[in-house]
């Protein structure tokens, strides 16, 4: 509340939010957030982490090309089974060249796609809400018109995402989830038993607060969470651009490789 | 399209054809059961007016089958890779996106491919229609990475490289108009608010899309493009110089009449017009994921390793 009253402080309105932002937002309601034409609130626009969670959810030292941080996970750890714990370590060992999303520039999957270093774009219409991410020019639709995940179906990169509004949160359950992808850099993993239901709440008009609970029997001892804010991108003209790692690659990987059977 | 771009679409194959036989099966009984709603030509010359966004556009919002809108040249250079195409296994039809479009005889009529120059003799560049010539000659077996047909190394399509298969949806919103492709899971987003162009050292595969409105017609220029992806199959590539204008009219309920216009002055003599079609997709539509790299064998197979170990 201090941090409110002393809004016309633009600096220290600036370092109030800094520090206090998560706890308020967990509380404070939603002023003055702009809202679509059915009164949802408007997630439009372009938005990225300010985070280290691609390279490592949990606490983590600085190392070559690997950025120092704080853990995003509540309750600090990822509450490994023992088998799925040596498995982490093994990825962890391996993940120069292991990590799909970095070596292979496979879609990240969710919830991993939301907190890689790099921007992307909600497209919101009332059935239908698109996620585009640069990342890959990855994207996923979120049905938010009361479908059912469908039966039978295979499993996507992507997972498949069903939406709804709880008050002015939006509610994503996502399965489907394709066991191959990593949850970050340091090799944290899941399998296909993965469940992941993210909540986006737009907390002020370009802060959204990220929670995503994280449920694998196979993996975890118990459900998990993380959190992290989302910030709009607020360059003039700012819009999502390509990072087609795949073309990079293969140009690294094959550019001077001869084919097989090439005369 | 060679046999070769069949691998990447990888685990959603399956699923992708069930989802179009049902499409197929739906749009045949629409299709049996119900002689309305007519085409707008039909009405005697009554003007057909679109239905609105909020803010006033032409709504084009849904989901859509392309047709037609290739660069199909006269006289095209015979390739390894067409005679590939001819012989091997192209895909069966049942892999095309279903059209709801009553009047599929009308569509089917509709002005398709290059419609400019008339003869599809396009006005090459002697130099630029000798470097390309050479270009195909390497690509069977491929010389070396460049060239690999570009939809076998999961390059983004381009406007010209995506396909009729797969399906498009449009989304709109005040102040952009987005195109989503199915095919490589691309999306377009399509700024209306009056933004320049990014700067020009940005180069990229889908190029730099600004639009605007002329009436009822979306006009979407585009530029930035890099000189890696295709025109077709005998036009393995363009110059970084291009420059497209595309033009989205709806004209019925059914049909966004779709014509574009290809400049490449490093290329061609002229410009190029194209001609095309999006057509309402089959009820039930929806955009599956396309995994491209993901799935695809191709490269593992041309040159023996893939891009991450076996674990």
């Amino acid at each position: 509340m201090i941090c409110l009253m002393s809004k016309r402080f633009v600096g220290t309105f600036a370092f109030c939010t800094f520090l206090l932002a998560l706890p308020a937002w967990a509380q404070a309601p939603a002023r003055g957030i702009p809202r679509a034409s059915d009164g949802k609130p408007d997630l439009n626009g372009i938005w990225q982490v300010l985070n280290t969670a691609a390279w490592d959810l949990e606490d983590h030292t600085g190392s070559l090309r690997v950025p120092p941080g704080q853990g995003v996970i509540e309750g600090g750890e990822i509450p490994y089974q023992p088998a799925a714990l040596a498995k982490k370590r093994e990825n962890f060992q391996r993940r120069e060249t292991n990590d799909p999303a970095e070596t292979a520039c496979y879609m990240p999957g969710v919830p991993r796609a939301t907190y890689m270093p790099f921007p992307f774009e909600i497209i919101q219409n009332p059935r239908l809400i698109t996620m585009s991410y640069e990342f890959g020019h990855t994207r996923r639709s979120i049905f938010t018109d009361g479908t059912k995940h469908p039966e039978g179906f295979p499993d996507f990169w992507m997972g498949d995402s069903r939406g709804r509004w709880e008050g002015d949160t939006l509610v994503v359950d996502v399965t489907n989830l394709d066991e191959r992808t990593w949850l970050d850099h340091a090799g944290n993993h899941h399998s296909d038993a993965l469940h992941v239901v993210e909540r986006y709440t737009m907390t002020e008009p370009d802060h959204i607060l990220y929670e995503a609970t994280i449920e694998d029997p196979k993996v975890f001892t118990r459900t998990w969470k993380i959190s992290m804010p989302l910030y709009r991108r607020l360059e003039k003209n700012v819009k999502i651009l390509e990072y087609e790692c795949v073309q990079y690659i293969q140009d690294q990987k094959f550019g001077n490789a001869k084919p097989l059977g090439a005369k | 399209m060679s046999e070769a771009n069949a691998s990447p679409i990888g685990r959603s194959h399956q699923l992708l054809m069930k989802r179009t036989l049902l499409h197929i099966a739906v749009a045949s009984i629409l299709m049996a059961v119900s002689l309305a709603p007519v085409h707008a030509q039909d009405k005697g010359g009554a003007k057909w007016t679109p239905p609105r966004t909020p803010d006033g556009h032409p709504d084009m919002q849904g989901m859509w089958a392309r047709r037609g809108a290739a660069m199909q040249e006269a006289n095209a250079p015979k390739t390894p890779l067409s005679e590939f195409g001819a012989t091997g296994q192209p895909y069966p039809t049942v892999f095309n996106t279903g059209v709801s479009t009553p009047q599929a005889a009308a569509l089917a009529s509709r002005p398709t491919g290059i419609i400019e120059p008339a003869n599809r003799v396009l006005p090459w560049r002697p130099e630029a229609d000798a470097a390309r010539r050479e270009f195909l000659s390497h690509m069977i077996p491929p010389a070396s990475l460049k060239y690999v047909e570009a939809s076998a190394r999961c390059v983004p399509p381009g406007l010209l490289g995506g396909d009729d298969r797969h399906p498009y949806q449009i989304v709109q919103r005040p102040g952009s108009f987005v195109l989503m492709y199915e095919y490589n899971h691309v999306t377009r987003v399509i700024y209306t608010d009056g933004r320049p162009h990014v700067g020009p050292n940005i180069r990229l595969y889908m190029g730099d899309s600004i639009g605007k409105w002329e009436g009822d017609t979306l006009v979407v220029d585009t530029t930035n493009f890099n000189d890696k992806t295709s025109f077709s199959q005998t036009i393995p590539y363009h110059s970084d110089v291009l420059h497209t204008v595309e033009r989205f009219t709806m004209i019925d309920p059914y049909v966004i009449d779709y014509q574009l216009t290809i400049e490449d002055p490093k290329m061609f003599t002229a410009p190029i017009r194209i001609a095309g079609s999006f057509a309402a997709a089959a009820k039930g539509s929806e955009l599956m994921e396309f995994a491209c790299a993901e799935g695809s064998q191709t490269l593992a197979n041309i040159f023996g390793f893939g891009l991450i170990p076996e674990q």
